[in-house]
C-alpha cells in the first residue's frame, strides 16, 4: 500500500480499528485515544497549532496502534512528532533524571551498593515522589558495581581472534544495570564462534530523551551514534546488533521518523540480537550445542511493544524453542503498561498498572517458572508486578549452551 | 524462512485456509497487514442472499444453481453446486473447531436484525445475536432494549419504531454504571469496544443485571447493542442466568465487537495448530522463478525472506489494500497479477451509493483452480481467495463472507491434493 | 389567512440573507423565503475566497475596487467568518514576468496593497507553492466561509425582527393591478400552501432567479455559467495561491477551515441542469493538472471531492444579443425596467460583494417607501464576531481543545450557547471536524436545521475525511431523538446525506477515496441494509 504519500496521515479512513488495540485509551480517559491524537488531530494541527492537546503525553508511544492500523498509518509517530513540535511543557528536574540514563548511570554504578541501598529506602522513595515525582510504588533498576564496558575493554584481545566479527550496541540498561546480559551475549556469540566488538563511544540511543521532551539533545546523540553505525556497518562491514529491543528500535526507526536523522544507508545493518542469531543458524553454518542434563524450564515470552512493531518475536521464540529443556509458553501479545520512563511519573503510575493488570494475571495463570522478554524496562515492570522473575531471551540460551 | 504455505492476509479467508492447512500438518505462516475487515462484522456471515439480476435467494443451496447460470465469474461459479454444499458445511465446521459458535445453515437463509432496525438474510449468524426465521417479525411479543447513556454508535430510536412495524412491542431504556461514567469522560472513546472490556468482568454484568431487572418490567426477551465483554465470549450467556430471561444482542457501528472476537478466537486456533501469524507486516517484494514464487520479503523481515512451496494472496478488496486504484487503472500491488476491470472510470460508479457499484467486481483474474495469473500465464503456486477476488459484489449479492471461506477451504484442498 | 411584512425575500444565499440583515436593521419587517436550505446555490458553491479585488485589477478595476473595500469590511464585521491568510499571485517560468509589472500597477491604481516579494521568501511563507516560481506578489486575500456568513446575517435579521422560511418555494405572485403585493409560498416540508404580504419583493434568487422574475412576467437574461472545483482532504496551503496572469480555469488555491480546494473550470450549462450537476473526469484532471502547478505536493494529496456552482452572469440589458456580460452588481428596479411596481431583482455580484447588494437592495428599498435610515450593516459585527477569539477560549477552558477551538472557529462568540457542561455533551459526534453533541442540539435548535445535510453546513458535520461515514448515522440518531423526524424519515434522510456526499466523492473515488467509500458502503449497505427509498439524488 501507498506508504510513500508524504501526508501519511490522509491514508487513514476512519475505520476506528486503532481504537481497540490502544491500551491506553482502554484505561485512561484523559487520554484522546490513537485516532483523535493521530490523524485526526494532525489535520486539524495543519490548520492551526493552537489545535494541540497537550493530553498527547499520555501516549506511550508502544506503536500497536500502527501495528493494528490496516491502512498503514504511522499513528504513533504522528502523535510523538506532534509532542516533538507543538509541546509548550519544558522538561524538568525529573525528566532530566530519567532522560539522561547514561550521564546517571555512570555517576551511579562506581557506587552502586550505596545507590541501591538509598533509593531502595522508603524515606528516599518518598522524598523522590513529592519533589520530583516519580512514584514511590516503582521499584527502581538496581545498578551494577563496574561497567560492562570496562568488562569489555579487558575483552578485546580475546574477542579479536574470532574470524567472524559484530558490533555490540549495548545500551545502557546493559552497561550500568546487567552487564551480566552483555557478558552472556559476548558468551554465545563466541560458542557461535563470533568476536564481539564495541562501538567507539556509544551513547544512549536517545529514547528516554525523546520520549521526556529532550529533542535536541537526543538528535545529537542520534547522529552521532548513526555515524557510529555507518562507520561499523559501511566501512567496517560489521552489523550492529543490540540486546535491547528498544534500542534496536530506536536507531533504525525512532532517528528517520522522529529526529530527522537520514540512516537509511545503514539501518538494515542494525538488528536485535536473536534475529542475528537465528539468521547464522538458519544460514547453516553453525550450530548451537546445549547442555544434556539441563534442568527442564517452563518459560512464558512476553512480545515487548517495540518487538510486536518491528515484528520480530518470531526470532526470539524460535531461539528459545530451539532449547531442550525450554517449555514455552508464547502469551498473547499486549503492552505492560511501563513504556521505558513513562511508568515512573507519579501522574503515569495507575495507568500504568492498570494496563499491566491483565498481563500480569496471565502471566500468574501461565504456571511459568521465568517470564523472558527482549525488553529491559518490560522487565522491571514484571517482576516489580508479578512473583516471576524476567530473563531476556540471550540469557537463557547462555545459561542452557554446553 | 521455510514454510509450506505463506498467506498473505489474515481475515477471514486468510485464517480459514491457515487454519485448514495447519490442521492437516501443514507449516502455514500468514502476513497480515493490519488488523482487517473482521472488525466491521455485522454478527453475521452471509453465504447468497441475491443474484445478479437483483432476485432474492431464500436457498443459498438452490440459489447458486441459478447463479451460476447467470455469472460464470462469479467465484461460486468456479466452485460448482456440489463443492459449494460441501464447502459450506466445512466452513461452519472449521469456525466450531475454533470456538466461534453460530446458528443457521446453507439450505436456508435467516434473518439477522441490523443496527437501524433492518432484518437482513444471511447464512450464519453468532450465537447471541438476534435473529429471525421469518423475513418480516422477531419470534418475540414484547422486548426491552436497553442502550447505554450516551453510547452514539447504536440507534434505539430506530429499532424500537422498526421493530414495532414488525409487531414487535419495544420499550427503550438506558443504562449507566460508574465505570460508564469514565469512559464518558473521554468525547470520542465511548465505542463499543471499550464499553464492551468493561462486561469481561462479572461484576459488571452483575450491576448491568440488577439494572435491567428493575427496569424491563414483562418482556420476553432483552436486547442490548453487542457491548457485552471482549474477551469473554460469554456476556449473553452471563447475563442470561442471572435475568432468568432470553438475551440478545444486536451489532453496533464500528468497531465491531463480535468481529474481533471471531477474528481473535480464528488467530488463537491457527497459532494452537503451529501457524505463524505475523501482525503489521507487509509484502513488499518477491523473487520468482519461471512461472513459480519462490520468495516474499516484508517490510520487517527485510532480507530474510519467507520461502514456501505455495503462496495464497487473500488481501482483500480496495479498502484492505488488496486491489488499488488510481485515476486510470486497478493493480494488485503485491505481485502484479491480472487484475480484471473496466478502463473507463464513469464505468466503476453509479451515481445511487446504493446502487450495486461497477469497482465492487473489479478483482484478481483466476483460473478455475483459483490459480492467479501474470500477463496471462499462470503463476502455479500462487493462489487467490476471498475479496480480492473478481466476479462477484459481495456486498449487494450478500455473499462476501461466503466467497472468502469457501475459497479459502477450496484452495487449501488443492493445494494438500498437490502434495 | 395572510401575513403582511414591509419586504419579503426570495432567496436564502449571502445576497438574500445580507437584505433581511440590512432591511431589519433599518426596521423594516423582513420575511425570507428559501426554496431549499440556505447557501444551496451559487453561495455555497465556490472558492470561499476572500477576494482582494487582486484577480480583477488589470480587467475589472470596478470589481476590483469594491472587493477591496468589502474586503476590509468584512475583515471587521464577519471575523469569525473570515480567515485573513494573505494571497501569492505566483508567476511560472510558462507565465513569464511580463504581467507582473502591470498587475502590481492595476492593484495599487484599485486600493490593493500589493508587493513583489522575492520567490524565495515567498516559498518560505507558503512551503506547498510551486518552487519553480520566478516572481511572486503579496495581497490582501483571504478565506471566508459562505456558510458562516450567511447563518449570521440570518441570526442577526431574526433578531431585528425579520422571518426566514427556508423549504419554502415561491410558487407564485400576487399582483394588483400593475404592482406585486405578495407571493404565494409552498411549504415543501408540509406540501402546504400559504400567501404573505409585503409592499416590496425582492427576488435573490442567483441563477433561479431567472425563473422567478419569468413568474412576474418580466425577462432577465441570465446564462448559466458552471464552475468546478476540487477539495483536498487537509489543508495544503495556508496562503491563498493564485497564477500571476489573465484570470483563467483552475488558477487559485484557497485554505480554507480544515481543507484546501482548487478551481474553477467555466463552461456555459443548460439551465434544465443547474439544479443537478456533476463534475466530468475531464473538469477534475484539468483542476488536478492545473492545481499541481501552483503547488505540486497536491498531485500526492487525497481529494475528498468534487463540486460544481453555477454563476449567475446577466446578460445587459443594452445588449438583446446576450453577448455583452455585465460582471458587476445589477439592481433592477422593475417599476422603472418594466413597469413592474413593487419588484426589485438582485444579481450578477460575487459573494464578496453580498453586503454592498444588499445595501444598494435595501437603499431602493427605502427609497421606495420614502424610508430615511442609513445602512450601518459595514460597520456593526455580525453574531459570532462580536468577541475576542482568545477571551472566548479562556471562558471555555473546560471544553478539550480541539473541540473548543472548532466551535469558536465557527460560531464565534455563539459557541457560549452550546452546552458543554456534561460529558454527554461533550461527546462527539463527528470526529473530523469536532461537533460535539451539543453543538448539534444547539444547531437543532437554534439553526433552523431540517436535515442532515443542513446540519452539515451549520457545523461540518460530515465534511471531513471520512465525509459523513462516521457521524452521519450518530446524527441521524440524534435528530430522531430529538423529535425532528420520525425514523423512517431519518432513514430516508440518512441516505440522502450519504447519497449528496458520494455525488461528490464518485468523480474522485480512486485512491483512499475509494477506499473510504467502500468503507461506508459496507457499513451502511452491508451492515446496517439501508435503502434509498425515494431515489432523490
Amino acid at each position: 500500500m501507498a506508504q510513500q504519500s508524504e501526508f501519511n496521515f490522509e491514508q487513514c479512513i476512519k475505520c476506528t480499528v486503532c481504537t481497540v488495540y490502544c491500551p491506553v485509551a482502554a484505561v485512561n480517559p484523559l487520554f484522546a485515544g490513537p485516532k483523535q491524537a493521530g490523524p485526526d488531530g494532525e489535520r486539524l494541527r495543519l490548520k492551526h497549532p493552537g489545535f494541540y492537546d497537550e493530553s498527547l503525553k499520555w501516549c506511550l508511544n508502544c506503536k500497536r496502534c500502527e501495528v493494528a492500523c490496516p491502512s498503514n498509518v504511522r499513528i504513533g509517530d504522528i502523535i510523538q512528532a506532534a509532542r516533538i513540535k507543538h509541546s509548550k511543557k519544558r522538561p524538568g528536574l525529573r525528566e532530566f533524571m530519567l532522560a539522561n540514563t547514561d550521564l546517571v548511570g555512570s555517576l551511579a554504578s562506581p557506587f552502586a551498593p550505596m545507590v541501591n541501598f538509598a533509593v531502595g529506602l522508603k524515606p528516599t522513595k518518598m522524598v523522590m515522589d513529592k519533589m520530583v515525582g516519580i512514584d514511590h510504588r516503582r521499584t527502581f533498576p538496581k545498578y551494577a558495581f563496574g561497567t560492562f564496558e570496562c568488562w569489555m575493554k579487558r575483552q578485546r584481545r580475546k574477542q579479536a581472534k574470532f574470524a567472524r566479527q559484530v558490533s555490540f550496541f549495548h545500551g545502557c540498561y546493559v552497561n550500568y544495570n546487567n552487564p551480566q546480559l552483555g557478558k552472556d551475549f559476548v558468551k554465545v556469540m563466541n560458542a557461535l564462534g563470533v568476536g564481539v566488538q564495541m562501538l567507539k563511544g556509544e551513547k544512549c540511543c536517545g529514547v528516554p530523551l525523546i520520549s521526556n521532551g529532550l529533542i535536541d539533545k537526543a538528535r545529537r546523540q542520534g547522529e552521532h551514534n548513526t555515524a557510529l553505525i555507518r562507520e561499523s556497518v559501511v566501512e567496517k562491514r560489521l552489523p550492529v546488533v543490540a540486546t535491547s529491543s528498544t534500542c534496536t528500535f530506536t536507531l533504525r526507526d525512532e532517528y528517520p521518523h522522529l529526529l530527522d536523522i537520514d540512516n537509511s544507508d545503514v539501518r538494515d545493518g542494525v538488528e536485535m540480537a536473536t534475529r542475528y542469531i537465528y539468521r547464522l543458524i538458519e544460514s547453516g553454518v553453525v550450530q548451537l550445542r546445549f547442555k544434556k542434563d539441563a534442568r527442564r524450564l517452563r518459560v512464558a515470552y512476553h512480545t515487548a511493544c517495540h518487538v510486536e512493531k518491528l515484528g520480530w518475536s518470531y526470532y526470539s521464540l524460535a531461539l528459545l524453542r530451539m532449547i531442550p529443556s525450554v517449555e514455552l509458553v508464547e502469551l498473547d501479545s499486549q503492552c505492560c503498561g511501563i513504556a521505558g520512563t513513562y511508568g515512573f511519573k507519579r501522574e503515569n503510575y495507575p495507568t500504568s498498572q492498570s494496563i499491566g493488570e491483565s498481563l500480569f494475571a496471565k502471566i500468574e495463570a501461565s504456571g511459568c517458572d521465568v517470564v523472558s522478554t527482549d525488553c529491559e524496562t518490560c522487565k522491571w515492570q514484571i517482576e516489580m508486578s508479578t512473583t516471576k522473575k524476567a530473563i531476556h531471551p540471550i540469557s537463557i540460551l547462555a545459561e542452557a549452551l554446553e | 524462512m521455510k514454510f509450506d504455505t505463506v498467506i498473505i492476509g489474515g481475515g477471514l479467508a486468510g485464517l480459514v485456509c491457515g487454519i485448514s492447512l495447519a490442521k492437516r500438518g501443514q507449516r502455514c505462516a500468514i502476513i497480515s497487514s493490519g488488523q482487517s475487515a473482521l472488525h466491521f462484522s455485522s454478527g453475521s456471515l452471509d453465504l447468497l442472499s441475491q443474484l445478479p439480476d437483483g432476485s432474492a435467494v431464500e436457498c443459498p443451496a438452490k440459489g447458486v444453481e441459478e447463479l451460476v447460470r447467470q455469472s460464470k465469474e462469479h467465484p461460486y461459479a468456479k466452485l460448482g453446486v456440489e463443492r459449494f454444499v460441501e464447502l459450506a458445511e466445512q466452513s461452519k465446521e472449521v469456525l466450531q473447531w475454533a470456538g466461534v459458535d453460530t446458528v443457521g445453515d446453507s439450505e436456508r437463509n435467516h434473518y439477522r436484525l441490523s443496527p437501524v432496525g433492518v432484518l437482513k438474510p444471511t447464512w450464519l449468524t453468532f450465537r447471541g445475536y438476534v435473529n429471525s426465521e421469518k423475513a418480516t417479525a422477531l419470534k418475540w411479543k414484547r422486548v426491552a432494549l436497553f442502550n447505554a447513556e450516551g453510547f452514539l454508535d447504536f440507534y434505539p430510536q430506530f429499532l424500537r419504531d422498526e421493530l414495532r412495524a414488525m409487531g414487535t412491542i419495544c420499550e427503550v431504556h438506558t443504562f449507566n454504571l460508574p465505570e460508564l461514567e469514565q469512559i464518558r469522560q473521554n468525547p470520542t472513546e465511548m465505542r463499543s469496544a471499550n464499553v464492551a472490556r468493561l462486561f469481561d468482568s462479572d461484576g459488571a454484568i452483575d450491576a448491568l443485571a440488577e439494572i435491567i431487572r428493575s427496569q424491563k418490567g414483562d418482556v420476553e426477551a432483552v436486547l442490548l447493542p453487542a457491548v457485552l465483554g471482549v474477551d469473554c465470549n460469554d456476556g449473553v450467556k452471563r447475563l442470561e442466568e442471572r435475568l432468568g430471561c432470553e438475551v440478545a444482542v444486536v451489532a453496533t457501528l464500528p468497531p465491531s465487537v463480535p468481529g474481533l472476537q471471531v477474528q481473535t478466537l480464528l488467530r488463537r486456533y491457527f497459532q494452537e495448530l503451529g501457524g505463524v501469524y505475523l501482525p503489521g507486516d507487509t509484502v513488499v517484494g518477491y523473487k520468482a522463478e519461471g512461472d513459480r514464487i519462490e520468495t516474499v520479503y516484508t517490510s520487517n523481515h527485510g532480507d530474510i525472506g519467507f520461502r514456501a512451496d505455495n503462496f495464497v494472496l487473500a488481501t482483500g478488496s480496495f479498502f484492505s489494500g488488496g486491489l488499488e486504484a488510481d485515476n486510470e487503472k486497478v493493480v494488485e500491488p503485491l505481485f502484479g497479477v491480472d487484475v480484471v476491470y473496466t478502463e473507463n472510470r464513469q464505468a466503476w460508479y453509479d451515481r445511487d451509493l446504493f446502487q450495486a457499484q461497477g469497482y465492487e467486481s473489479f478483482g484478481v483474474r483466476c483460473d478455475e483452480n483459483f490459480n492467479a495469473q501474470r500477463a496471462g500465464r499462470t503463476v502455479e503456486n500462487l493462489y487467490a481467495i476471498g475479496a480480492c477476488l473478481a466476479g462477484f459484489n459481495g456486498i449487494k449479492d450478500g455473499c462476501g463472507a461466503g466467497v472468502s471461506m469457501l475459497t479459502a477451504l477450496h484452495v487449501s484442498d488443492v493445494i494438500i491434493k498437490k502434495k | 389567512m395572510t401575513k403582511q411584512f414591509d419586504v419579503i425575500i426570495i432567496g436564502g444565499g449571502a445576497t438574500g440573507a445580507g437584505v433581511a440583515r440590512d432591511c431589519s436593521l433599518r426596521g423594516l419587517k423582513a420575511l425570507l423565503l428559501e426554496r431549499g436550505d440556505i447557501a444551496t446555490g451559487a453561495t455555497g458553491r465556490n472558492h470561499g475566497l476572500l477576494h482582494s479585488g487582486a484577480r480583477y485589477a488589470v480587467t475589472d478595476r470596478e470589481s476590483a475596487e469594491e472587493c477591496i473595500k468589502e474586503n476590509m469590511i468584512l475583515r471587521r464585521i464577519a471575523r469569525h467568518c473570515v480567515e485573513p491568510t494573505d494571497g501569492l499571485f505566483i508567476s511560472l517560468p510558462e507565465d513569464g514576468l511580463e504581467f507582473q509589472a502591470k498587475f502590481i500597477e492595476a492593484c495599487l491604481a484599485a486600493g490593493i496593497r500589493a508587493e513583489a516579494i522575492d520567490p524565495k521568501e515567498a516559498l518560505r511563507m507558503e512551503p506547498s507553492a510551486n518552487p519553480a516560481m520566478i516572481g511572486a506578489v503579496r495581497v490582501p486575500d483571504g478565506a471566508v466561509d459562505p456558510f458562516r456568513l450567511t447563518t449570521a446575517n440570518l441570526i442577526d435579521a431574526k433578531a431585528h425582527g425579520a422571518q426566514v422560511k427556508t423549504y419554502h418555494e415561491v410558487l407564485d405572485f400576487v399582483r394588483e393591478q400593475d404592482r406585486i403585493v405578495g407571493v404565494t409560498a409552498l411549504d415543501r416540508r408540509t406540501g402546504q400552501k400559504q400567501e404573505y404580504r409585503a409592499q416590496i419583493v425582492v427576488n435573490a434568487g442567483g441563477i433561479w432567479g431567472h425563473d422567478i422574475a419569468r413568474k412576474a412576467g418580466v425577462t432577465i437574461n441570465m446564462l448559466p455559467a458552471k464552475g468546478s472545483l476540487l477539495i483536498f482532504g487537509h489543508r495544503v496551503n495556508n496562503i491563498v495561491l493564485n497564477r500571476c496572469r489573465k484570470p483563467a480555469d483552475a488558477d487559485i488555491l484557497v485554505p480554507g477551515d480544515t481543507i484546501s480546494l482548487i478551481g474553477t473550470t467555466s463552461s456555459k450549462v443548460p439551465f434544465d441542469e443547474v439544479d443537478n450537476m456533476y463534475v466530468t473526469a475531464d473538469e477534475v484532471d484539468l483542476l488536478l493538472r492545473e492545481g499541481t502547478k501552483l503547488a505540486p505536493s497536491l498531485a500526492h494529496t487525497r481529494i475528498l471531492r468534487a463540486y460544481a456552482g453555477v454563476r449567475p452572469l446577466v446578460a445587459s440589458d443594452d445588449d438583446p444579443s446576450g453577448r455583452s456580460v455585465s460582471r458587476g452588481i445589477v439592481v433592477l428596479d422593475h417599476a422603472v425596467r418594466d413597469g413592474v411596481e413593487g419588484f426589485i431583482t438582485i444579481t450578477g455580484g460575487k459573494l464578496m460583494t453580498y453586503r454592498l447588494m444588499a445595501e444598494w437592495t435595501t437603499d431602493l428599498i427605502c427609497k421606495k417607501l420614502g424610508i430615511d435610515k442609513k445602512c450601518v450593516t459595514a460597520d456593526v459585527a455580525l453574531p459570532g464576531s462580536r468577541e475576542q477569539e482568545q477571551a472566548l477560549s479562556k471562558k471555555l477552558y473546560s471544553v478539550p481543545v480541539a473541540q473548543r477551538e472548532s466551535a469558536i472557529n465557527r460560531h464565534g462568540e455563539l459557541a457560549e450557547r452550546v452546552n458543554t457542561t456534561s460529558a454527554a455533551k461533550r461527546s462527539l459526534v463527528c470526529e473530523c471536524e469536532e461537533v460535539s453533541v451539543g453543538e448539534v442540539e444547539y444547531a437543532l435548535n437554534e439553526l433552523d436545521v431540517h436535515n442532515l445535510v443542513d446540519l452539515r453546513r451549520r457545523t461540518r458535520v460530515g465534511m471531513g475525511t471520512c465525509q459523513g461515514e462516521l457521524c452521519a448515522c450518530r446524527a441521524a440518531g440524534l435528530m430522531s431523538e430529538a423529535g425532528k423526524y420520525c425514523t423512517r424519515e431519518a432513514k430516508q434522510d440518512l441516505a440522502n446525506f450519504l447519497n449528496e456526499r458520494w455525488k461528490g466523492m464518485a468523480p474522485v473515488a480512486w485512491g483512499d477515496t475509494l477506499r473510504e467509500s467502500q468503507f461506508t458502503t459496507w457499513l451502511y449497505d452491508g451492515v446496517c441494509g439501508l435503502k434509498n427509498q425515494k431515489n432523490t439524488i
